[in-house]
């Protein structure tokens, strides 16, 4: 492939932001370029300054932002010199924008059509009013939202996220722009409206021929969608080559440590490289490489060398003077021991029998007696979960898998079914159980910011449980508590900090370190690694294997992520709109068969080794919502059998030794059907049974 | 966030830290602070250095305007208004003090209990403040003072009851708001999961972090309160002849508005001023705090 | 929920604060400290003319009978006669209600402008010495208690330049233009109080709003920056807009006590005071119950003005 003609170039552009009375960097010397038709991703941790570079394409300043040097050129004329209302003319028109959040882009007050045909009688790109409104359905046809004059009715409130995204990127496409700038437009989405968003994207690229910038943090999103794809530290470009490459020989220490952080779906095991140590500290940043201090193979001069991007291949260049000296690396995974089967036990710690939960429809009583509905959120739910095993439950937002985690807490009381701990039923409320029992059920919450009070510093924070559940006095509390801190790896001398002192790992390692001193038998985790960075992420979930071994606590692991799932559990439960899909063993689980829904997470999965998947046939962004009678996943379901699936209940099946799958689908063709494999040595895309993903009223009852 | 991070320096001293924290705090805060500091310095000193006694009649020739002699003129009675001003400064700032500083504990407490523990209570109580808050505070005051009888008309105590029973709901009903904001914060969840009773949970998890807000709400009120007062002495419901409180004053003067402006204007604009002082110094506050003032609230 | 649940529900709570704010009013003023009876007669009480007086104002009868009769009363529009002229009260109350009225109606009228251009100059020029300018002036203003800002204004107007009238008396046979001059210093007082509250919050709002996503988003589509401001900003400020308006109605309603004092206007709330020195408390009671009335009103019409302003409540 020669290299494009670019029609966009980035040159050392300099970028600070106002900084209490002076300004800080957060670019330096950034330069990448774009060639006409060419996607080019920028990827990097939080707060690196891809955004701000991506903003820069649409001529976008802070109010607090200054821009110290560079030239950004779009065919030749330098962006930052224009202005306003030269800007104007391009913006919307032959650059747009992506945003991060649709929810919040989208202006709340007016009809989303009329969003869309803003932009095309701003720009001239309808003669008319009329014709306008046929370029927005065309549009919204083109990005898949059903009905679309309808939708273009609406208010963006009435859109889901994935719909609202469909318009912004509608909004973007509507006057064929040269350049499509992409700011995180999946990082606010459930997994699978992730999926169709970037099969989405995919399928736009390959009709259209777009240029795109799209910046994420999401490595394995730029696998699929990326050709070339720059790598930023502390606001340095610090790596730069084709996908392909980057991936499969990574040179800079940085990007080594990105790409192994990543969570792997396909393997239980863990790379050979370490994943990132450390974190971003703008505040110690050396005038040298940025990333020395967190750097495994850094050499002293290297804080103060500034480094300079050379090439190391072929359209291949990195900022690293060590680049020769650490060679390249092999990526080969190496297969971990997978989790010990835990034997069951007679008698199960926890166990869930038939268990119906729901909020109350209004808040306050007076509320309350005008409208006294409750929503059931999780039906007929049965589970157990043994002595030490660590059992996760799987599922989208707002499948209820978080309220399950409430109600065995005791903060929400089952409207049906039974809840036994040991045999014997939990009192329904926290306030009924002993402080025996609200010991041994210790709650771990996904964000730590909220979890932990802000006014009280870290060792007040740990020494309310041990007053409580240990009665213990202050010499021996001040002794667990640097033992609590120790276990998991923070320094004694974190128990005099507040927690707004802390970074968000270093907060969730307070979180469980209160759950731990408790000296529970059930670990209730909720999500607890969604809200941390890829990098911290992984440290956490050593940190929890080893105190899992350490402590012989059971876990009740809650998470959206089934890399994270794969990693950690002994047994999973797929739950899906409140009702369980699939349940078994996690080595079963992840392989065929598979209950639709399970595949259907399987594959939406983003994951660095998924190489381009060919564009998925076009989903619709929103299926109808099925009546309770039948299947809850009837209407969303690629593998549907027609109407069976919508009227009646689907039967339970044993699959394997442990496996359970609830699904009208024989086990057979299930496993036949499967497309996604758990080993990347074996055959990864087999040709899909069904090729299209549509459900279709007149496919045939199975055989 | 709520926490004013404070990065204690190593080596540094309290004055250090001090001089730190004045240096980095906004303007506002500043100007506000330098004006409260005159204003509680009078109220401390004035009795001392008032160029004449507070109701010392024949000072100067009645309703002469302005002069070195009567910087804020002389009454009808002959008194010079500037040193019933001075006099007058302590009782405006301790009253406005305590009513708003009883006013806030009541606020907070029922505003803490009915956000916390919910159901019927909160129910209840939340009908009782937005009652009370249904009536224009002014009128509250009134009738209050009116009902109060001829016993305790004119009695500092009186007015204190009235300055709380006029802002205690208001303040419950912020109170109210905070509680239950952070009541649906995780670490609240865990102390509850912990077994901790609703006392416990307000008294180290809701006071903490509603702090701030309460704050903010007390320097706020007290920054009307002087007002609040005025207005009564005005009316004619506050304070009794002869004490030197502000709005009384202005209302009695009012009569020799076109002969001399300055025995009106006098009292008026040292009472904005410290209302001024206080609404600076409010708004100063927030933002070291990290939130924005909601002024209005009738 | 729908919408319709929403109103109905917000209206029966404002009816039952309305039930509230009944019993406080009656309990303050007659049940809870002493003889009312004794309390309005002061020092000039004998035995007698106190009998008389409890027998007048049915003080022998239980509470709550008391209240119930009354309240029930006043539900029929029949608020009894006042204790000091013997009138009717709904017959006192009609002209003091127009003239507040009117007084309120031409106030609003000036406080729309001077409210909604300030904020917008400062929203739009953040940060810039007109911005900090008007934030001072503002700032200020609102330090003024109304009755300083009153007694200024008429300093200004009365006495230096004096171009109108020290009181603001009106009777019924009044002419136009008698009204319009009572009317400017007062209704000018109120709104500039009214005004300095509104200001601020809009200017606050407005910036909010400007500071959003989706007015980045408005730029960033190529919008120029009136379209921006006019059809995107503009609409998304106004409901919190309708809030401050409900609670500068709720300042009105005590405001006019201190400025139809002031300005010696006979209005609904020169009454209110007139009625509290005579210890008129019949008088007393309607005229406080018709002010929360007032108030409550205010802020339901503010709620349901929001909710069916607010297209996520309207369609949803």
């Amino acid at each position: 492939m020669t290299t494009p003609s670019p029609l966009l170039e980035v040159v050392d552009l300099d970028v600070a932001y106002r900084h209490g009375d002076g300004w800080a960097r957060v670019l330096h010397k950034v330069s990448f370029r774009i060639g006409a038709g060419e996607a080019f991703g920028l990827v990097g941790e939080s707060g690196c300054g891809k955004s701000t570079a991506a903003y820069q394409l649409l001529g976008y300043r802070r109010p607090n932002s200054l821009i110290e040097g560079g030239k950004v050129l779009f065919k030749g004329c330098d962006l930052l010199a224009l202005e306003r209302h030269e800007l104007d003319r391009l913006r919307g028109n032959r650059i747009s924008l992506v945003p991060q959040n649709p929810t919040t882009a989208l202006s709340p007050g007016m009809r989303v059509g009329h969003q869309i045909t803003e932009v095309l009688r701003t720009h001239r790109a309808a003669p008319n009013d009329a014709a306008a409104e046929a370029r927005m359905i065309e549009l919204f046809r083109l990005v898949g939202l059903p009905d679309p004059e309808r939708v273009g009715r609406r208010y963006p409130h009435q859109l889901s996220g994935g719909q609202q995204q469909r318009v912004t990127i509608a909004m973007a496409l509507a006057c064929d722009p040269d350049l499509l700038v992409l700011d995180e437009p999946t990082t606010g989405l459930d997994v699978t409206t992730q999926e169709q968003i970037i099969a989405l994207l995919i399928e736009l690229r390959a009709r259209i021929g777009l240029s795109m910038l799209y910046v994420t943090h999401d490595l394995g999103v730029l696998a699929q969608i990326a050709d070339r794809v720059g790598v930023m530290y502390a606001g340095h470009m610090v790596e730069m080559a084709p996908t392909e490459m980057l991936f499969r020989q990574p040179r800079h220490p940085y990007t080594r440590g990105l790409i192994a952080s990543v969570p792997q779906l396909e393997a239980v095991g863990r790379p050979t490289e370490r994943s990132l140590k450390g974190l971003l500290r703008r505040d110690e940043l050396p005038t040298g490489c940025p990333f020395q201090p967190r750097c495994a193979v850094a050499e002293p001069s290297c804080a103060g060398n500034r480094q300079r991007l050379e090439p190391v291949a072929p359209r291949h260049d990195v900022a690293c003077q060590r680049w020769r000296a650490i060679g390249v690396p092999d990526l080969a995974m190496v297969k971990g021991e997978a989790p010990a089967v835990v034997e069951a036990a007679a008698i199960p710690l926890l166990s869930l029998d038939g268990v119906t939960l729901g909020y109350g429809g209004a808040r306050g009583p007076l509320a309350r007696l005008l409208a006294p509905v409750a929503l059931p959120v999780v039906q007929d739910l049965s589970f157990r979960i043994d002595r030490g095993e660590t059992f996760a439950l799987v599922g989208e937002s707002g499948s209820g898998k978080s309220t399950v985690a409430r109600a065995v807490s005791g903060l929400i009381e089952p409207l049906a079914g039974a809840i036994r701990f040991e045999g014997e039923a939990l009192p329904r409320s926290v306030g009924a159980r002993s402080s025996e029992l609200r010991r041994r059920i210790q709650y771990i919450f996904q964000n730590p910011d909220a979890s932990l009070n802000p006014r009280m510093r870290v060792g007040a924070i740990l020494a309310r449980p041990l007053e409580i559940f240990q009665n213990l006095d202050g010499a021996a509390i001040r002794e667990r508590i640097a033992r609590a801190l120790d276990e998991v790896r923070l320094e004694a001398g974190y128990a005099a900090r507040f927690p707004d002192q802390l970074s968000g790992g270093e907060r969730q390692r307070v979180a469980i370190a209160r759950a731990l001193v408790a000296d529970p038998d059930l670990l209730l985790c909720d999500e607890i690694l969604s809200a941390l960075d890829v990098s911290v992420q992984a440290s956490i979930l050593d940190l929890l294997a080893r105190l899992r071994q350490e402590h012989a606590v059971a876990m009740l692991f809650i998470s959206h992520d089934l890399a994270v799932v794969r990693a950690l559990a002994d047994r999973v439960g797929v739950l899906y709109r409140g009702q369980l899909m699939e349940i078994g063993p996690a080595a079963e689980i992840f392989t065929p068969p598979f209950h639709p829904y399970t595949h259907a997470l399987l594959m939406a999965a983003p994951g660095i080794q998924t190489e381009r998947r060919p564009p998925a046939t076009q989903r619709l962004a929103s299926a109808p919502v099925a009546g309770n009678k039948g299947c809850v996943f009837a209407g969303r379901c690629p593998w549907q059998v027609g109407r069976l699936c919508e009227e009646v209940a689907p039967p339970w099946q044993l699959a394997g030794r442990d496996l359970r799958i609830r699904c009208h689908i024989p086990l057979d063709e299930l496993s036949a059907r499967a497309v996604w494999r758990p080993d990347r040595e074996g055959p990864r895309l087999a040709e899909p049974v069904e090729p299209s993903f549509l459900p279709s009223k007149s496919r045939a009852a199975p055989r | 966030m709520m926490a004013v991070a404070q990065p204690t320096m190593p080596g540094e001293s309290r004055w250090e830290r001090v001089a730190r924290f004045w240096r980095r705090a906004p303007n506002s805060f500043r100007i506000g602070a330098v004006v409260l500091l005159i204003h509680l310095f009078v109220a401390a000193t004035g009795p001392f250095w008032a160029p004449y006694g507070l109701s010392q009649m024949g000072t100067g020739i009645p309703l002469a305007g302005m002069s070195w002699a009567h910087p804020f003129g002389v009454d009808q009675l002959g008194r010079d208004i500037f040193s019933r001003v001075v006099h007058g400064a302590h009782i405006v700032i301790l009253l406005s003090l305590s009513g708003t500083f009883l006013g806030l504990v009541i606020g907070a407490v029922v505003g803490l209990i009915s956000g916390y523990v919910g159901g019927w209570i909160d129910e209840i109580l939340q009908r009782l403040i937005e009652a009370l808050i249904s009536i224009p505070f002014l009128v509250l005051a009134l009738i209050a003072i009116a009902a109060a009888g001829p016993q305790l008309a004119g009695q500092p105590i009186l007015i204190i009851l009235v300055v709380a029973l006029v802002y205690a709901p208001r303040i419950a009903r912020m109170a109210r708001a905070a509680a239950v904001d952070i009541a649906t914060r995780d670490f609240v969840t865990v102390a509850r999961l912990r077994g901790e009773g609703a006392w416990s949970v307000m008294r180290r998890e809701l006071l903490p972090n509603a702090s701030g807000v309460l704050l903010v709400e007390f320097a706020l009120r007290a920054g009307y309160a002087p007002v609040l007062i005025g207005s009564l002495g005005f009316l004619g419901f506050g304070m009794r002849p002869p004490t030197p409180e502000w709005g009384l004053m202005i209302s009695e003067n009012r009569a020799l508005l076109i002969v001399s402006p300055v025995t009106v204007l006098g009292p008026g604009l040292t009472l904005a001023s410290l209302v001024v002082g206080l609404n600076l110094f409010t708004d100063g506050l927030a933002r070291i705090l990290g939130r924005t003032v909601r002024l209005a609230d009738a | 929920m729908s919408i319709l649940r929403l109103v109905i529900g917000r209206v029966l709570l404002s009816l039952l604060t309305l039930l509230l704010v009944s019993i406080i009013i009656f309990a303050i003023i007659e049940v809870l400290p002493g003889d009312v009876a004794s309390r309005i007669l002061g020092r000039d009480a004998t035995p007698e003319t106190l009998a008389a007086l409890r027998e007048r104002l049915h003080l022998n009868d239980p509470a709550i009978q008391r209240y119930l009769s009354w309240f029930g009363g006043m539900l029929q529009g029949d608020f009894g006669n006042a204790l000091t002229s013997a009138r009717p009260i709904t017959e006192i109350l009609a002209p003091r209600i127009f003239n507040t009225v009117l007084l309120s109606a031409v106030a609003f009228g000036i406080y729309l402008p001077l409210a909604l251009i300030p904020a917008l100059i400062q929203a739009t020029h953040r940060e810039r010495p007109v911005d900090h300018g008007l934030s001072v002036v503002t700032l200020i203003l609102l330090s003024m208690p109304d009755f300083l800002l009153a007694t200024v204004l008429m300093i200004l107007f009365v006495i230096m330049i004096p171009v109108l009238p020290a009181i603001s008396l009106v009777v019924e046979t009044s002419t136009v233009s008698q009204y319009a001059r009572a009317l400017v210093l007062p209704a000018t007082t109120l709104a500039i109080v009214m005004a300095v509250y509104a200001v601020r919050m809009l200017r606050d709002n407005l910036i909010e709003v400007l500071e959003s996503e989706y007015i980045r988003m408005a730029e960033l589509k190529g919008l120029p920056r009136r379209k921006v401001l006019l059809r995107h900003a503009l609409p998304n400020a106004l409901v919190p807009t309708l809030n401050v308006t409900a609670l500068n109605l709720g300042y009105l309603i005590g405001g006019v006590v201190i400025v139809e004092k002031v300005f010696g206007f006979p209005g609904f709330g020169s009454l209110l005071v007139d009625s509290l020195q005579l210890r008129d408390v019949p008088l007393i009671e309607a005229t406080v119950l018709i002010a929360a009335a007032v108030y409550i009103a205010a802020n339901l019409l503010a709620d349901l003005g929001a909710i069916l302003l607010n297209p996520r409540l309207r369609a949803g």
